[in-house]
């Protein structure tokens, strides 16, 4: 029996050098500077591994040494294994680094080998009970955190305290902190996030109090709120609100043909000009708050549905009068759920790029500052850092906040029993004002989301209103290299392959962080509570900063933008995978081991047929998060890797609101598709439960 | 099934550590092959780590595990040749029960043909063959603790482990199938580690009762043994009800005698015990009430007294003690405050040195 099972620990070790063997004779071992396809054959030849005396001798020598094992007794060699393979790694790295030399596809299978030679013997001297496939898992998860998420913020950091010579200044810092705009930027940003939050929750509070205790006969409201968020790229309502109230907009039309030059009610001489109002402060305000009140809504509205109606029937029955009750007794029961509700919120709103890049104006925000810094002949790289730590930082200041003070103070308690008794009656003016709030919004929001599905289809909104499938036309119908194609297909390409990983990686977290115990457990748990609160500003900035040199050359490539996508939507899985696995005893993973199980088949016979309605949802979610991400990405995109929400900030960007919109109510549908087909499929709720944020 | 395959269990040096937590210290632990040996301790005191221990779901801080003679300290779970019984079930819910109890042979890789005739065996043995389709969720309470007994049983491992398989049933289902784990047990020859909080459980299926305090073993022996001589308070008072009371233990001429007030007892002549004064626990069953006697006794009064059908309990006191004590129904039976003599009959008298 041990001579079986060492033998197969054996086994994998040699599988992974002739892995490694492989990759150092086949792949070029260098970084090739326009990719595999692109480069010539001599380009390519030249980035071989044997192509001279060179770094990869050292991996080479180490596969070597660790097959052949020149040495005797068992524990020495599990030592010597696990120096040999992570200080092999180590070494590659970093005298790639010192070399400016970018690693290659050769050389990046060369790490992979040595990471999992390192976890074979990690798990042969007892890490993780000693699991080779856990172990494996773990490592991985392990590092590509470290690579993905932990490095680049490091390097965020490294930025605004290390020169451009390489010098270390901490008074830089300090330097871009005061510098020019930097204050008023972040007090925008706060002073944005603070009041988007309060009215966020107000109007979400009101949706829920309005579902749930004045009429049950909008409970489709629930659904299509819980959709909303997810399928609407994040700068889609603002663009909607330019069609409406912009300078060209609905609104100014209607002002403009009552009491404009020569208006229905005016003379020769109008009151009213064209005003570009909405850009700025007001618009970000309205975009943002309209945006984000269904998430609010999806957290309150589960709270306000577990109050327990006896409380309520306990106040009135000591007199109180409705009035009363609702503010003695009702509103304080959800005090913890509108303080979450509004942290949401305040996190939502400073980490948006969306709106304010539609619609900011002079109105400067973190989150699009960070781009502006980098973007065109700017290139100041140190104050976009500075930017990003700063938004880093009080995201993740409200985050925390979020977890441990809120976090634990719920004062409503899920039993799924119906703990009985009815809830009273709601003061009238509180109906009233639910009402009156919920349905104007409701208005409000048709209207623009048809103007989003319209302005597809008029020649130029606010100009021109002749009914034309130009821009669909021009989008759609001149072949596939043209119009939204290239764009649309990368965009469905990208989020296709980065679905799946997304949801494993998240799962993944999740099962490890919640059923294993192992060194590092908390460096796993402090980097999924990091992923939770990043902005995409600061990932995308991070990523430009992190792999845009050597070693880790990737920009440019499809790869990043796919990492990319993975790291910024893995909270969804992790949160999936948390809430589905607790739902799943232990015990049933230990009957398994028991029953000779190992523990990857365990996985996959017991855990995953368990979890597949989470995984499945997960996947669904990222691919749809995939479509609609623009902060992350817009960093990362290039002329070949043009997805389609770049695509569209790019015609909004030349003032071709037609084709972007077109092209926004496409992305709508497809991902309304999507989801609905699958929806279908696995049975319903399951997406929204994805997205239930808490 | 043939019975050669049992194999005892034994933990050298075992400590376990959660973090800074010590939960075992040093355990030394042996099971005999084919016994039935019963964890018996408070909350907390380290049983169910015990099992894991053994089944492989945890694995020792320090110390070595060995099943048979083969050192398992570094296999795990599904390298050990072990079977267990959950206090959950544990049963799968997205397979049937014909899957469920099959899972383990699939996982051995056992061709479909002989899966399906083991299943049915393994079902047969404890009255379920005919349930193979159902899910799990369309059985009693009951019907699932057989589900997963057959699931364990049907790989034959060498040791099964249970624990607290029953705390989930009422009691007159439990009393009938710990009457089936027994006799499954003895007609396998399987060697069983069983843990539960229910002494009389303990008490009726087991070889061998180890009692645990606070993750270290406080006595290991028979029922009776445990019952009859422990040797600390902590084990008298946790099996059963014992009076303590103050004595003196002499040993002269090989033969130990416990003196308690007036009263010379010959000690349980298989145990030893050390010279000097020190605490008696005495089983209210070996003592009993008389009106007068010339014999040795303890003169009191009685307290109080509880009718309890079988038995009448009396509460009595003595030289400032309160003694605790059981008479058949049927014997002399007196009032509150009446003057009486004890007297004190082996078994169950036993000097607790601590
Ligand atoms: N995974 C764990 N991490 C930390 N402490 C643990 C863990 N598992 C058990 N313990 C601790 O070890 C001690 C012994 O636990 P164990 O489950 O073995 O007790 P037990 O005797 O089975 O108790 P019970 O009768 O309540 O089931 C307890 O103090 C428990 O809190
Ligand atoms: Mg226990």
């Amino acid at each position: 029996m041990k001579l079986a099972s060492a033998l197969m620990a054996f086994d994998a070790r040699i599988k992974w050098i002739i892995i490694g063997l492989i990759g150092w004779v086949l792949f070029p071992w260098k970084g090739l500077e326009y990719g595999i396809f692109e480069s010539t054959q001599s380009e390519i030849f030249e980035a071989y591994a044997w192509q001279g005396v060179n770094t990869s001798l050292i991996s080479l020598f180490s596969l070597i040494t660790l097959w052949i094992r020149p040495w005797r007794s068992l524990s020495k060699a599990l030592l010597i294994d696990a120096i040999i393979s992570i200080g092999t790694f180590i070494v590659v790295l970093l005298t790639a680094n010192y070399a400016k030399e970018s690693l290659g596809y050769g050389s990046a299978i060369q790490l992979i080998v040595l990471l999992g030679i390192f976890s074979l013997t990690l798990a042969r001297m007892g890490f993780v009970q000693g699991d080779p496939y856990m172990t494996t898992a773990i490592v991985f998860v392990m590092a590509s955190i470290v690579v993905f998420v932990l490095f680049p913020i490091l390097i965020i950091f490294s930025k605004v305290i290390i020169a451009e010579d390489g010098t270390f200044t901490p008074y830089l810092f300090f330097q871009n902190v005061t510098g020019f705009g930097v204050f008023r930027t972040l007090k925008n940003s706060l002073v944005m996030a603070l009041l988007v939050g309060a009215l966020a929750t107000f109007f979400g509070l009101s949706f829920a109090i309005f579902t749930v205790r004045v009429t049950k006969r909008f409970s489709g409201l629930t659904r299509i709120f819980s959709m909303l968020p997810i399928i609407t790229p994040p700068f889609v309502i603002g663009l909607s609100l330019i069609l409406i109230f912009g300078r060209n907009g609905t609104i100014n039309d209607g002002l403009i043909f009552l009491f404009g030059d020569g208006g229905l009610f005016t003379g020769e001489q109008g009151w009213f000009e064209r005003s570009p109002y909405i850009y700025g402060f007001w618009g970000i305000l309205l975009a943002q708050t309209l945006s984000f009140t269904p998430i609010c809504y999806m957290l309150l509205v589960g709270m306000v549905s577990t109050i327990n109606p006896a409380v309520e029937e306990a106040s009135v029955t000591m007199r109180a009068t409705p009035t009363q009750t609702f503010l003695q007794v009702t509103l304080p029961l959800l005090r913890p759920g509108i303080a979450n509700a509004y942290l949401l919120g305040v996190i939502s709103s400073l980490a948006d790029f969306g709106n304010p890049i539609v619609l900011g104006g002079d109105y400067d925000v973190l989150a699009t500052e960070i781009y502006f810094s980098i973007v065109g002949a700017q290139l100041d790289y140190p104050r976009a850092a500075t930017l990003g730590i700063l938004l880093l930082s009080f995201s993740l200041l409200s985050f925390t906040i979020q977890r441990r003070w809120i976090g634990k103070k719920s004062y409503v308690t899920v039993t799924g029993k119906g703990s009985g008794g009815f809830f009273q009656p709601l003061p009238r003016w509180v109906r009233i004002g639910a009402t009156t709030v919920t349905l104007t919004w409701m208005f409000f929001t048709a209207v623009l989301y048809s103007s989003i599905l319209l302005g597809g289809f008029v020649e130029n909104w606010g100009a021109d209103y002749t009914p034309t499938l130009a821009h669909y036309e021009e989008l759609w119908a001149r072949g596939m290299d043209y119009g939204a194609w290239p764009s649309f297909i990368t965009t469905l390409q990208f989020s296709a392959v980065g679905a799946p990983l997304t949801a494993l990686m998240g799962l993944m977290i999740a099962y490890i962080t919640t059923r294993r115990q192992f060194v590092g457990r908390k460096m796993v748990d402090f980097s999924a509570m990091i992923s939770f609160a990043i902005p995409g500003t600061v990932i995308g900035i991070s990523y430009v900063l992190a792999f845009n040199t050597a070693p880790i050359l990737l920009n440019g490539t499809a790869i990043i933008i796919i990492i990319s996508f993975i790291f910024k939507n893995m909270p969804v899985g992790i949160r999936g995978g948390i809430s589905a696995l607790s739902q799943i005893d232990r015990s049933l993973e230990e009957a398994s081991l028991t029953q000779r199980a190992t523990s990857i088949r365990t996985i996959f016979t017991i855990v995953l047929p368990l979890l597949r309605p989470a995984l499945i949802s997960a996947i669904v979610f990222s691919f749809v998060k995939s479509m609609t991400t623009v902060s992350a990405i817009i960093f990362l995109v290039t002329a070949d890797t043009q997805v389609a929400t770049t695509y569209i900030l790019g015609r909004v960007e030349d003032g071709d609101y037609g084709p972007a919109i077109s092209y926004g109510s496409v992305l709508i549908v497809t991902m309304l598709i999507v989801i609905l087909a699958v929806d279908k499929f696995i049975g319903r709720s399951r997406i929204e439960r994805g997205q239930a944020p808490g | 099934m043939n019975d050669n395959q049992s194999s005892g269990v034994e933990l050298k040096n075992v400590v376990m550590k959660f973090g800074e937590h010590t939960v075992l210290h040093n355990i030394d632990l042996i099971i005999q092959p084919g016994s039935l040996t019963t964890l018996l301790g408070p909350s907390g005191c380290g049983k169910t780590t015990i099992l894991r221990l053994i089944a492989g779901l945890e694995l020792p801080t320090s110390g070595q595990v060995f099943l048979g003679d083969e050192d398992v300290s570094v296999l795990s779970a599904s390298q050990r040749d072990v079977g267990m019984v959950f206090q959950s079930y544990a049963l799968f819910p997205h397979m049937t029960v014909g899957e469920n109890v099959g899972y383990g042979l699939k996982m051995m890789g056992i061709v479909p043909n002989e899966r399906t005739e083991r299943i049915k065996e393994s079902l047969d043995s404890v009255g379920l063959d005919g349930y193979q389709s159902r899910f799990i969720d369309q059985l009693s309470g009951g019907q699932q603790q057989r589900v997963a007994l057959a699931r364990a049983l049907v790989l034959k491992p060498k040791v099964m482990l249970f624990d607290e398989p029953l705390s989930n049933l009422d009691s007159k289902l439990r009393r009938q199938m710990r009457e089936d784990i027994r006799r499954l047990q003895q007609e396998l020859a399987v060697t069983a580690v069983y843990v539960t909080h229910d002494q009389d459980e303990a008490l009726a299926v087991s070889d061998e009762v180890v009692v645990m305090k606070e993750g270290g073993i406080a006595q290991q022996g028979s029922p009776k043994h445990l019952y009859l001589n422990p040797d600390s308070k902590f084990v008298a008072t946790f099996m059963g009800d014992a009076n303590i009371v103050e004595g003196e233990v002499s040993n002269v001429g090989g033969e130990s005698k416990i003196k308690i007030g007036d009263i010379e007892i010959a000690a349980d002549s298989s145990e030893h015990y050390a010279d000097g004064k020190t605490q008696i626990a005495i089983r209210p069953e070996a003592l009993s009430l008389i009106r007068s006697t010339t014999e040795p006794s303890l003169q009191g009064k009685v307290l109080s007294r509880a009718y309890i059908g079988a038995s009448t309990e009396y509460r009595v006191k003595v030289n400032g003690n309160e003694l605790f004590l059981i008479s058949p129904t049927g014997s002399e039976e007196f009032e509150i405050g009446d003057e009486v003599h004890v007297l004190i009959t082996p078994p169950g008298i036993s000097p607790i040195p601590d």
